[in-house]
């Protein structure tokens, strides 16, 4: 028997090999959300960070000055609150006289740069020179100064692992802003689109996407982009929207942490309903 | 035996640099979010060099590590390149070392390999988003694969050079 067992390993070691290996590739790729995994994670990319910030930095010819720096972040200040004037004019034509209920709060940005991207057709995540010692959280959204580009997903000492738009696997409750209507905007490999909306809206090309007000992830009115093409499906009666994205997210360098996070933007609005 | 764990330690020096090449300037020379993978000629070289075993466990580990620094789902790479350096493991032979890493015959190991790796990763990483088939085969798998194998090109002709010298 244990000669019949020696003949076996020694004639099939590399199926052996091949199945515990790919076993274990498995098994870690289902605890992708323990805690330890994510701890694994954050301290591993918190290191190699380094390095990759090292190389950005040897890679980045044209070197930008601090005013530029400031006046990206003003910019993208201003932005958020034109797009908030903007949802506020919206609304104060549609209901004068709950014009006073809109949360109004600012929200602090804390500016980043991209250490390193994993790009591919399926997923895009950034790590970014900011984490946990400059009060990043998990959950925080990162935008760029023109749009949102994506959501904090781990957090190491002085860096943070970014999901952004251009990822499969990160769906947005989001509105058009000019008639108010919902929906879920997901990456489809090449575009950002928001599937199934009633026909019966009036949807015109160029209407703009803002984040929605019922988004568990994001606070609402950040920019997202614009309607570029919309297509009919299931015999005309539903739409499936193109968007296009304010933000350059693929070539995405300068960017800001948005710092808050969901959980504390919901419990706001609950007190503004009780007002 | 110091030369030969040397050799055993060696992929594991190229691989620091490799992934920082991945991670910093790979993005900037993007098509439309295709890229190609350095890291995966790593593997896929020293597993032509050293056999299918050294391989597979090579692919196992720089994958995790690849995993692990790239913030990405950890076990995509991994598995990606476990499976596809046992694949590559197969054109492993003593006798022919030199037609395969040396000749463009390289190329087509590192490009039938690549498309089990690329084809593994996308579908692990689309899995739930609704990607079909198809768009993963073709612009998940096909197109990177081709983008990987050119970047084999200057193994192909430094390797053939070396030879000569």
């Amino acid at each position: 028997m244990l000669k019949f067992l020696r003949r076996f390993i020694k004639n099939f070691k590399e199926y052996i090999l091949l199945v515990i290996l790919s076993v274990l590739s498995l098994s870690i790729l289902a605890s992708n959300d323990k805690p330890q995994a994510k701890r694994l994670k954050a301290f591993a990319f918190g290191s190699f960070s380094v390095l990759n910030e090292f190389a950005t930095s040897l890679t980045s010819v044209f070197r930008k000055d601090d005013s530029f720096a400031s006046l990206k972040e003003e910019n993208a200040r201003l932005m958020l609150e034109v797009n908030r004037m903007r949802k506020a004019a919206f609304e104060n034509n549609k209901l004068r006289t709950m014009i006073a209920f809109r949360d109004t709060c600012e929200y602090p940005l804390i500016p980043a740069n991209v250490v390193s991207k994993l790009i591919t057709k399926t997923q895009g995540n950034y790590i970014i020179n900011r984490g946990a010692n400059d009060q990043v959280q998990r959950g925080m959204p990162v935008i760029s100064q023109v749009g949102l580009i994506g959501i904090v997903t781990d957090v190491a000492g002085n860096y943070s692992a970014v999901k952004t738009l251009n990822n499969g696997n990160l769906s947005i409750a989001v509105t058009i802003q000019k008639m108010n209507v919902d929906g879920i905007l997901n990456f489809d490999g090449s575009n950002l689109v928001i599937k199934n909306v009633p026909a019966t809206f009036d949807v015109q090309v160029g209407d703009r996407i803002i984040t929605s007000e019922f988004s568990t992830l994001f606070p609402p009115s950040v920019p997202i982009g614009t309607i570029r093409k919309k297509e009919s499906n299931v015999y005309g009666l539903l739409l499936n929207l193109y968007v296009e994205p304010f933000a350059d997210i693929a070539g995405a360098d300068n960017l800001f942490i948005l710092k808050v996070i969901p959980s504390k933007e919901i419990n706001q609005l609950d007190m503004n309903l009780m007002k | 035996m110091t030369r030969m764990l040397l050799n055993y330690v060696k992929p594991f020096f190229f691989f620091i640099p490799l992934a920082v090449l991945q991670l910093v300037v790979v993005p900037l020379i993007a098509i439309d979010s295709i890229t190609p993978n350095l890291v995966f000629l790593l593997v896929v070289y020293y597993t032509i060099r050293e056999g299918q075993i050294f391989g597979t466990i090579l692919g196992f580990i720089t994958g995790f590590l690849f995993d692990l620094f790239s913030s990405g789902l950890l076990g995509s790479s991994m598995f990606a390149f476990t499976i596809s350096a046992f694949i590559a493991g197969y054109f492993y032979s003593e006798n022919k070392m030199d037609i395969n890493l040396n000749t463009y015959f390289f190329l087509v190991i590192v490009f039938l390999s690549a498309i089990v790796s690329s084809f593994i990763y996308s579908a692990i990483n689309a899995s739930g988003s609704g990607i079909g088939f198809l768009f993963l085969l073709v612009e998940g798998a096909l197109l990177p694969s081709f983008y990987t194998t050119l970047f084999g090109v200057p193994i192909v002709v430094f390797s053939s050079k070396k030879e000569i010298l």
